[in-house]
């Protein structure tokens, strides 16, 4: 099975040349598709990154001052724990060390932020779960006045409804990518089919004189293979450079209205590689499929 | 190298295309399979290369049983052999060089390879100087010798030809007829179909005549009509 050889390289590349019309509509269909399926992805991790410190049901944040001493942050501690479970579900209690890290992570599009900012100005805080969502504000303002305490923050609201705006923007977008993600499958398969039949010629030599089936086949599976990477690889380029504008579709920091969203070059960049990864292996299936229907051997 | 036993083939919904066959053919014979229009001859060529399966009896071909191999070995089994048709389906945007080096590069051999068997075995058919044209600015003697080369440039054992002369005049059928005994001549077992009497009294080769589906006579150094005793 002589994959990589020259013969299969120049098969491949004159089939997506002779039908460059059906090859740029399965690349196009691709490309729109998966930036769709990359947009979603963009927009999950802004989101998830904006709310870090609200995950795993988390309504309430009492951030200790900065300078508080060890005896307040562990009368507070023992005052949390006198509440469970009848008015707080659970709380867990999160050091200078574990604030700084998801301040950097929250602020990673501000690098100015964090250049004036370090461990130790980062305050301490509990995050509770309470047992009724409705006496949030009674706790808040009951926390509100005691010794060490900076703030108590309940942005329930405001979460609730990135959260909301996100599940809308994310359930349209995924429904257009997989719609035009069938769309794009049955381009590359109508390709391939094409390119099996203007080359059938060819092919009745080839099992005249005992080319293996995965001769005859991998030309054809290479060109649903590059279809699928090249339109993949427009979709990454969006997602990659726009990430930003993507991030912005669910709105802005539900907790300052005046920081955009935003995607770390990194993120974006794992959120590109799985879609080139699922373009190949779309490509690849396309194409396999259609070998397997159309090209009897 | 070729033993049909027992062979019998019949197509979905018709007559019986080849009724109890048991033929052997051995290594470096040269053989006509004559008869008319619908006796047989194409499926027993066909059922040589795997192209049809038998419905009953055993082929084999080259020392292997032909209804045992698996489908992945089909197409080293069809290295073995080179075929030859009436219509001698060459790929018309190809050179003839091209056409014949097409057999070589899809079996995976070298460009070394490809460039030295190539010219040898157009010259071998007479068409050295024509390499470079296609496929329809030959004339039809020239396109069928095009489509011997590139069945015989893998050097097989075996050379199947269907009509191979059916279109050609006299003349140019007499060389391609020098072509396939030459060819023969190097150790190759020839079996060639055909209905043309001329053909075939002309060579006074092994004659299997099929009627019906069935083996009426099988006869050294025949000729195409039956010869009262």
């Amino acid at each position: 099975m002589a994959i990589p050889s020259p013969y299969v390289l120049r098969e491949t590349g004159s089939n997506l040349v002779r039908n460059i019309v059906m090859t740029v509509a399965a690349v196009v269909t691709m490309a729109v598709s998966l930036t769709a399926l990359g947009g979603v992805l963009i927009m999950r991790q802004a989101v998830n990154q904006a709310t870090v410190q609200y995950q795993h049901g988390v309504e309430m944040i009492i951030f200790m001052q900065a300078t508080a001493s060890q005896q307040e942050i562990s009368g507070m501690h023992q005052e949390l724990v006198s509440m469970v479970p009848s008015q707080i579900n659970r709380c867990f209690y999160v050091d200078k060390a574990q604030a700084w890290s998801e301040f950097k992570q929250i602020f990673s599009g501000e690098p100015d932020m964090v250049k004036v900012m370090d461990v130790q100005k980062m305050p301490p805080s509990f995050r509770c779960v309470p047992a009724r969502a409705q006496s949030v504000s009674v706790l808040a303002a009951k926390f509100q006045q005691q010794a060490g305490v900076l703030d108590v923050k309940y942005p329930g609201q405001a979460i609730k409804e990135e959260l909301a705006r996100f599940a809308t923007l994310r359930n349209v977008a995924l429904v257009v990518a997989g719609g035009v993600m069938l769309g794009a499958i049955a381009l590359v398969v109508n390709t391939i089919q094409l390119a099996i039949f203007a080359r059938r010629r060819e092919v009745a030599v080839m099992k005249l004189v005992g080319a293996t089936n995965w001769f005859i086949r991998v030309p054809f599976m290479l060109e649903g293979l590059t279809e699928g990477l090249v339109g993949a690889v427009i979709a990454f380029a969006v997602t990659y450079f726009a990430r930003n504008t993507l991030a912005s579709f669910t709105g802005s920091n539900p907790f300052i209205p005046s920081l955009p969203l935003y995607v770390s070059p990194h993120a974006a960049l794992l959120t590109g590689v799985f879609v080139v990864v699922v373009g190949a292996l779309v490509g690849a299936l396309g194409s396999g499929f259609a070998v397997r229907r159309f090209l009897s051997v | 190298m070729i033993r049909f036993d027992r062979v019998s083939k019949t197509y979905k919904g018709t007559v019986a295309a080849l009724r109890d066959v048991t033929v052997d053919i051995r290594r470096g014979e040269f053989v006509f399979i004559v008869g008319p229009s619908g006796s047989g001859k194409t499926t027993f060529l066909r059922l040589i290369t795997k192209e049809e399966r038998a419905d009953e009896g055993e082929i084999w071909v080259a020392g292997k049983e032909v209804g045992e191999l698996p489908p992945w070995k089909v197409p080293y089994l069809r290295r073995n052999i080179g075929c030859v048709f009436q219509d001698y389906r060459l790929l018309p945007d190809r050179s003839v060089y091209d056409n014949v080096a097409f057999a070589l590069e899809v079996i995976g051999r070298s460009r070394h390879f490809v460039r030295s068997q190539v010219p040898q075995i157009l010259e071998l058919v007479g068409l050295g100087g024509k390499m470079d044209r296609k496929p329809n600015e030959l004339s039809g003697g020239e396109q069928q010798r095009v489509a011997v080369a590139r069945a015989f440039v893998n050097r097989p054992l075996i050379l199947l030809a269907d009509e191979p002369t059916g279109n050609l005049d006299p003349a140019t059928t007499a060389g391609i007829m020098r072509l396939l005994e030459r060819i023969n001549q190097y150790g190759t077992t020839v079996v060639m179909a055909t209905h043309q009497h001329d053909v075939v009294d002309a060579m006074r080769k092994r004659v299997i005549e099929l009627d019906h589906g069935t083996v009426v006579r099988d006869q050294a150094r025949g000729i195409y009509g039956m010869v009262d005793a």
